[in-house]
């Protein structure tokens, strides 16, 4: 503790790019008013980014603050680490989370992740931040009971960051830059932690090239979807449940066979499929044979989905064949995460039109 | 008193700029670009034919995007190649 004799401390300097703003406090009630001004924010209250704040939440970061790591769209605004930091602050972040969230950055960069269309579209599409590996540990990451929130301070506090940034850097205000009809919950956080330990399969990123201790997944997707199997005792029934669910005609995915769609199981319904020897590859084979429907239905609401993903289909003459929901196979991505019971989810994607980043985590 | 740094940051410059409007019709070629929205071909492209009656000039020229992601290079290397202006930009 301070004694009554010590100098004050400095402040700590700003970094000579960075634009300052004065505020009389830091109450709740002057951020707010800032933030009004500015057009800032996301509804919720903020921790306020002090020069001192944002350079501990950079402390140790071994590259240039001022690198361009990503230009988000649409307003062209420059994604450094330094204004990675501002928002991990305002967000509430450890700064445990900050090497997560500039891999996340960079893998929102990607010219296939397509984030103009990501920001700008009438879509209720929201980023989801899958953490993966030694990363999820050590920066305090919960992968079991409730992984997607709420009461866990590093997942919550990663997908606001990640929201931040896209509202502003990226300029994406709700009827601005944004033009989602509805919105979505998910578009105020949106960020899971992969559960490793009880995966009986290899970590996610494997399944994707990557081999990095620690990685994380970005992707343009809808909200989960539940899928409830409580009763079931062998790994079929389970399968089959979840092929239901993802077989719904209002998800873009509908139009687009060829989009990613992304199958969150939990422990159990994983250990049960393992348990009869099931890879990863075969919950994607089951799921692709079992998720369809007739070549009628499709025709009936979207018949130009093949020319999105699945030109050989096309050519099938036979309103009764049973076509796919998601082709190829491997574009069901398929993890596990939560804790115990029995309850998996469906994440329908935002289409073809955006495909996930799997970016290494560099720590330091 | 409390600093705080911005939290937008600075913003590139990613060199885009708009093209000098065409005054006169005259005698130009039209062109389409149908985002694949709902009736955005069918709009535009009725217009496009009605502008092309008035001022002289070719049938217009339709192509197609999608509506979430840039225009591939070829067909806006074909737009710029045999049109002069351009009607796009549907939403739902």
């Amino acid at each position: 503790m301070a004694s009554a004799t010590d100098a004050p401390e400095e402040p700590a300097p700003a970094d000579p790019t960075d634009e300052v703003l004065e505020l009389a406090g830091e109450s709740p009630e002057e951020l707010y008013a800032l933030l009004d001004e500015h057009g800032w924010g996301d509804g919720l209250p903020v921790v306020a980014p002090t020069p001192e704040r944002v350079e501990a939440m950079l402390a140790g970061y071994p590259g240039r603050t001022d690198e361009v790591l990503a230009v988000l769209p649409p307003r062209s605004g420059a994604a450094t680490p330094r204004t990675v930091a501002v928002n991990a602050v305002m967000a509430g972040c450890p700064a445990s989370v900050f090497p997560v969230l500039v891999a996340a950055v960079r893998g929102m960069g990607r010219p296939e992740f397509n984030l103009r269309g990501v920001q700008a579209t009438t879509h209720s599409v929201a980023i989801m931040v899958a953490v993966h590996g030694e990363i999820v540990e050590r920066a305090g990451y919960n992968p079991g009971f409730g992984t997607f929130g709420p009461g866990w301070r590093a997942n919550a506090t990663t997908g606001r960051a990640v929201r931040l940034l896209l509202l502003h850097v990226g300029g994406g205000r709700p009827g601005d830059g944004d033009a989602s009809t509805q919105g979505h919950p998910a578009k105020y956080t949106y960020c899971l932690a992969e559960n490793g330990p009880a995966s009986p399969w290899p970590l996610y990123p494997r399944s994707r090239g990557v081999e990095a201790p620690s990685a994380v997944t970005v992707a343009a997707v809808e909200g989960p979807h539940n899928s409830h199997d409580m009763w079931s005792t062998r790994a079929a029934p389970i399968f089959e449940k979840i092929a239901s669910v993802m077989t719904t005609l209002g998800s873009n995915n509908a139009p687009m066979m060829g989009a990613e769609m992304f199958v969150v199981l939990c422990p159990e319904h994983a250990a049960q499929a393992a348990a009869e020897g099931w890879s990863r590859q075969d919950v994607q084979l089951f799921l692709y044979e079992h998720a369809r429907l007739p070549q009628r239905v499709w025709s009936r609401h979207h018949p130009d989905r093949w020319s999105l993903g699945g030109p050989w289909a096309a050519d099938v003459d036979d309103p009764e064949r049973l076509m796919p929901m998601v082709s190829p196979p491997e574009h069901i991505r398929v993890m596990v995460a939560g804790g115990p019971g029995k309850h998996s989810c469906v994440i329908p994607s935002w289409g073809t039109i955006s495909q996930s980043a799997t970016v290494p985590v560099e720590t330091w | 008193m409390t600093r705080i740094i911005r939290p937008d940051g600075p913003v590139v410059d990613q060199a885009h700029h708009l093209a000098p409007p065409r005054r006169v019709l005259a005698g130009a070629r039209i062109g389409v670009l149908d985002n694949r929205k709902p009736n955005a071909g069918l709009l535009m492209g009725f217009v496009a034919g009605r502008l092309a009656e008035r001022a002289g000039g070719p049938a217009p020229v339709v192509l197609t995007k999608n509506a979430a992601q840039p225009a591939p290079r070829e067909v806006i290397d074909q737009l710029v190649r045999e049109v002069d202006l351009v009607l796009t930009g549907s939403a739902d």
